[in-house]
């Protein structure tokens, strides 16, 4: 038995497997049993109740997806009310991924939903801040500077951070994170793209962009994730692409001391469960006493003969 | 409770015009299927085909233990479904999902509306009626007699059909038919999919009668199962259309009160 239990920041999960902001709710407990997973993760819910986007706000293409879901959120009463009462039924810590506009109002709405039965706040700062034309926050380190500090002072919770994958300097804005007071980042959002039918001429998303995720993104993420865990000592939790418990190694061995699962679970309600339990095959095959060992394990010296053994595939 | 399995296909074969039925052996999801409710299949080989393809169940065995896809050949997903799962493959489904039609008690004549693939969800919910000792009335439309597809259950169960096609009655609507009909027979409910016109004029219909309406609604759909609100319709709250919410076909649907769907124009 491999002891899969990680730590991130004060918080201890028993294991490092969790559902994506977005990507999970209730309704999967009719499908897989929600008090395996390591926590659970909440949609981004913002203050101001919003309907969403144009339709239609999913499309394929080649190896993921795009959605424009929009935040399509039932707001503040209704978390507190009748979401926090129901997640109290099951045993996982409760992580609440929220958004806003502004630095102060994710400053609120921090404030707000810090209750009891929270484990965490996920500052979701992907989406646009409309002080800086739209620009997402994490695009910039000042911006994440800004908006991190006015968060970290408005909760005592341990404070999560998603980066967007669409800077080009994810290991600045990490460091911001850092310096700010942030607990942990999640790595990464989903990455602006498009689509067009080239049949009808029309893009496949009513908002015509969206975020790419799946296996598609796994490559660059996993580079971002290793860049940031390079950049920072804060626990970094990878997110990005994940379909099988390889891909969560892939990711632990970059430097991630735990993983968001989004994509997979639409095409395998199963997805979780089955890397959890493909962790613990992996890990018990190579003799590893923890999960945790995986983290930032990565080789860079050239292997010699023996070790090339340790590199053989699970059965 | 949806079901995930991989379960054997015991047949796949070309069915009429553009169609294929695949059937599969799942006691499970074929053991608790209502009528109008969907599976979700998963389709491989491709590298495209990344969602799984949402389908009405076409038919249930009497035994209870195969369920029939009755599927138009359209892009990628379903011309590999023709080809990828032979009988004796496996075929990784999901199932039964959503929320299916409801006949009201003591009804004792339905009309059902269908054109294109919409008509494939009408079998199962005609089997039940007919099971229930029910009256069922067909009214269905396709671009061509070949795609008339669902037409033989008709006559196997000895239901009046009233077939319209394109190119046979080209500007005429099968609906023409229904409101004719309408003025001799009375119905206790209507069920209607395939078209947004369909549904709005079997909407009218319904108000001038008062009688309840369904509809089977289609949207693109990446979880199938109320995760990820990406299958969302805009629908009525109220049935004078006041205000509107956002739902997710998959779960709220895919069959909704034809009051719900129709918009301004009905
Ligand atoms: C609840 C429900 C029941 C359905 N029942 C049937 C049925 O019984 N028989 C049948 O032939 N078809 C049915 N459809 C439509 C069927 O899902 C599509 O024809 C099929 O997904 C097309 O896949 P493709 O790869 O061949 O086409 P493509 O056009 O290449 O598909 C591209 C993408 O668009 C999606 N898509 C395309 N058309 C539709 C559509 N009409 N509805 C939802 N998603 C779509 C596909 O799933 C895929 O993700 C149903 C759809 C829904 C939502
Ligand atoms: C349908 C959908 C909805 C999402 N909604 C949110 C959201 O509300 N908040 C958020 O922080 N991320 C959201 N995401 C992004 C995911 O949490 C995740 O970062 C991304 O999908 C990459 O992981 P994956 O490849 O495993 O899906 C969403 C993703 C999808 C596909
Ligand atoms: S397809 Fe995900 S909510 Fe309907």
């Amino acid at each position: 038995m491999t002891d899969l239990s990680v730590r991130i920041g004060g918080l201890t999960l028993p294991n490092p497997v969790m559902p994506a902001s977005g990507t999970f709710a209730e309704g999967l407990a009719q499908a897989i049993d929600l008090n395996r997973l390591g926590a659970l993760v909440t949609k981004t819910i913002t203050r101001e109740l919003r309907a969403g986007n144009p339709l239609p706000r999913v499309a394929e293409v080649a190896g993921g997806m795009l959605n424009a879901i929009g935040i399509p959120s039932k707001g503040v009463a209704y978390f507190r009310d009748v979401t926090l009462p129901l997640y109290r039924g099951w045993s996982p810590p409760l992580v609440v991924s929220i958004s806003a506009p502004t630095a102060e109002g994710f400053a609120e709405l921090a404030a707000e939903i810090s209750l009891p039965g929270v484990a965490a706040i996920e500052a979701n700062i992907s989406c646009p801040n409309i002080e800086e034309d739209g620009r997402a926050f994490a695009m910039k380190p000042a911006s994440t500077a800004i908006v991190v500090r006015q968060l970290r002072a408005a909760t005592a919770l341990p404070l999560w951070v998603k980066l967007t994958p669409n800077t080009g300097e994810i290991a600045e804005v990490a460091k911001a994170a850092e310096a700010e007071g942030a607990d942990a980042l999640v790595c990464a959002n989903t990455i602006l793209a498009m689509a067009i039918d080239p049949h009808s001429f029309k893009p496949r998303l009513g908002n015509l962009l969206g975020g790419l995720s799946g296996p598609a993104i796994k490559p660059i993420v996993l580079r971002q994730l290793y860049q940031c865990a390079r950049a920072v000592r804060l626990p970094i939790i990878g997110c990005g692409g994940i379909m099988t418990a390889l891909d969560a190694v892939e990711y632990l061995l970059a430097g991630a001391v735990a993983v968001q699962i989004g994509t997979a679970t639409f095409l395998d309600s199963a997805a979780m469960p089955n890397i959890i339990d493909g962790l613990d095959r992996f890990c018990d095959a190579r003799g590893l006493a923890s999960v945790s060992e995986l983290t930032g394990a990565i080789r860079h010296e050239e292997t010699d003969e023996e070790d090339l053994s340790w590199l053989s595939p699970p059965t | 409770m949806p079901c995930q399995q991989e379960a054997l296909v015991t047949a796949n074969y070309p069915l009429t015009g553009d169609y294929w039925l695949v059937e599969i052996d799942s006691p499970e999801i074929a053991g608790s299927l209502r009528p109008g409710q969907f599976v979700n299949i998963r389709v491989s080989g491709g590298p495209s085909t990344f969602f799984r393809r949402p389908f009405s169940v076409y038919r249930v065995s009497a035994d209870r233990t195969r369920l029939q896809v009755a599927y138009k050949l359209v892009g990628e997903g379903t011309r590999l479904m023709s080809t990828t799962l032979p009988a004796g493959a496996r075929c990784d489904i999901i199932g039964p999902l959503g929320k299916g039609f409801s006949i009201p008690p003591r009804a004792r004549r339905i009309a059902v509306v269908g054109r294109g693939i919409g008509i494939a969800a009408l079998p199962t919910l005609m089997d039940e009626a007919v099971g229930q000792g029910i009256e069922v009335h067909g009214f269905i439309s396709a671009r061509d007699p070949a795609n008339l597809v669902a037409a033989d259950i008709f006559s196997e169960h000895g239901c009046s059909l009233i077939t319209h096609t394109d190119t046979e009655q080209p500007g005429g609507l099968v609906t023409d038919h229904l409101s004719a009909l309408l003025s001799q027979i009375p119905f206790d409910a209507f069920y209607v999919c395939g078209s947004n016109r369909l549904v709005r004029a079997v909407h009218r219909m319904a108000l001038r009668t008062g009688v309840p309406a369904e509809a089977a609604m289609e949207q693109h759909m990446a979880c199938g199962f109320g995760d990820c609100h990406g299958c969302v319709i805009e629908v009525n709250k109220d049935m004078l259309g006041t205000s509107k919410a956002f739902r997710e076909v998959c779960h709220h649907g895919p069959v909704f009160n034809t009051w719900e769907v129709v918009d301004g124009r009905a």
